[in-house]
């Protein structure tokens, strides 16, 4: 259905080798952001393309895409991966469906169909992806030694 | 369960609780969406290293978005000649930034049946969605354009004056149209750098202007009275010789539509007779002769019976009684 994943996949790789490194540690962790944006070919078509936004409107999908690298020469383990959502972007979904996201401002986490939202009055209901606000990956396997791995998620601009 | 409690430090440390409040309008222009992901690991011997990525920063533009309507019920009744007829509409920033929106009236709108003249245009600015003359204040367009935050609404007011030679059921169309004052054009048009917070201002899916109408119809009650009499003599006939008896009768008919204000039926005594005391009747219930709080009277010349406002479909019967002399 997303065809245009594989491209920012493709476009990231490329992209994250200029990203910035942290040399103080033996992990590498950048992240981008994409935006997806209508374009018109000559012949009429439209089609979905990527491209990094300095500016963007309510409503535009974003992509977030985070890599890591392990740059040392020793194994990491026990690797989680979490990313505060901005307020301005609302939650919607994971490229790989493993996460575990917050509706609570990172006190407790779940898979999002487990939590549940405190209203006003008392009493709760289930939590919705606009209720998202961290989500976070925990990695079982260790990474090893040059190897490295990316995250993907989307979000729409409140 | 080292790498958990790390987490969960992550997260109480970095943003604050509340879930961002969606407006409407979505989020407001010039605002930053500021991105940094965080990773925790093990590195061999056991200590936990927390790590956080490169920042992404975007900033959110400026949408240009209106919407219009007309807060009146229905059509507004009118009458011919009549000034200072007011329809209300709303006007609301459905943008997500400050915006300054021009108005125009449009009384000449095709399709109806007449074009009342336009006084002015007010701006509701008490805010209380009443049109309160010399209170509120007269738009003077590009001097004093309403200016909306994201989701704010004002009271518009077009004022006119129905031409006086309209007639009952005539109806007018008044379109009130409001237009961002950065510009308009199709959805996606972009102002490059006039947007609030230094971003571009993008035309949304309104166009940036919108407009609505009101309707004024006219409606024009007219009375007619027929007046009939029946005769009966003292012999039991319908001869009108000295001593008979003759009742009028006076039917008031309220036709076209509305309502007649403060009709009056009144009547003078023929001559040749005499009014007979306490003979008036309103839909067949006895009036007193007194000018006192029921509705009839009779004041030595006339009889005259108040019928107050009288609905345009309805009628009144009226009665009185005199003797030939």
């Amino acid at each position: 259905m997303i065809t245009y994943i594989p491209k920012a996949i493709i476009m990231m790789a490329a992209t994250c080798m200029t990203g910035t490194a942290y040399a103080a540690t033996p992990l590498q962790l950048s992240s981008d952001v994409y935006v997806e944006r209508a374009e018109t070919s000559a012949d009429g078509a439209t089609k979905l393309i990527l491209e990094k936004p300095t500016t963007v409107l309510p409503g535009d999908n974003l992509v977030f895409v985070v890599k890591y690298t392990n740059a040392s020469n020793e194994p990491a383990s026990n690797l989680m991966v979490t990313n505060p959502l901005p307020k301005p972007v609302q939650f919607n979904g994971t490229a790989d469906g493993n996460e575990q996201v917050s509706v609570d401002g990172g006190k407790t986490w779940g898979s999002l169909n487990t939590l549940l939202v405190q209203e006003a009055d008392g009493t709760s209901r289930s939590a919705q992806m606009s209720d998202v606000t961290h989500i976070r990956w925990e990695l079982s396997q260790t990474l090893a030694a040059g190897s490295s791995g990316k995250l993907i998620f989307r979000g729409i601009v409140r | 369960m080292q790498k958990l409690s790390a987490a969960l430090l992550f997260g109480s440390a970095c943003t604050a609780l509340s879930v961002a409040q969606a407006q409407a309008a979505g989020t407001v222009a010039g605002t930053d969406i500021s991105n940094t992901a965080e990773a925790s690991f093990q590195v061999p011997g056991g200590s936990t290293v927390t790590i956080p990525s490169n920042t992404v920063v975007i900033t959110v533009d400026e949408l240009l978005d209106v919407t219009v309507t007309s807060s009146d019920p229905g059509d507004i009744s009118t009458s011919p000649g009549a000034t200072d007829q007011v329809l209300t509409f709303q006007i609301t920033n459905t943008g997500n930034g400050q915006e300054a929106f021009r108005l125009t009236a449009d009384t000449a709108v095709g399709g109806d049946d007449f074009d009342p003249t336009l006084q002015q245009i007010v701006i509701d600015s008490d805010g209380n969605g009443l049109y309160d003359p010399g209170i509120d204040t007269v738009y003077v367009a590009g001097s004093n354009d309403p200016d909306l935050a994201p989701d704010e609404s004002i009271s518009i007011f077009v004022i006119t004056t129905i031409p006086a030679d309209r007639v009952d059921t005539d109806r007018a169309e008044v379109s009130l149209l409001a237009e961002a004052n950065t510009g308009t054009g199709a959805p996606g048009t972009s102002f490059d750098g006039l947007g609030q917070g230094g971003g571009d201002a993008v035309v949304g899916t309104t166009g940036a202007d919108d407009d609505d109408s009101g309707f004024l119809a006219v409606q024009q009650a007219l009375v007619t009275l027929v007046k009939s009499a029946t005769v009966l003599d003292p012999f039991g006939g319908d001869q009108a010789v000295p001593g008979s008896t003759i009742t009028y009768n006076l039917v008031a008919t309220i036709s076209g539509s509305g309502v007649l204000n403060n009709v009056i039926i009144s009547d003078p005594i023929p001559t040749s007779t005499v009014y007979i005391p306490a003979s008036i009747t309103l839909e067949t219930a006895a009036l007193t002769d007194a000018t006192d709080a029921d509705a009839g009277e009779f004041d030595g010349t006339n009889i005259n019976v108040s019928l107050g406002n009288v609905p345009a479909g309805e009628t009144r019967t009226v009665t009185f009684e005199v003797t030939i002399e």
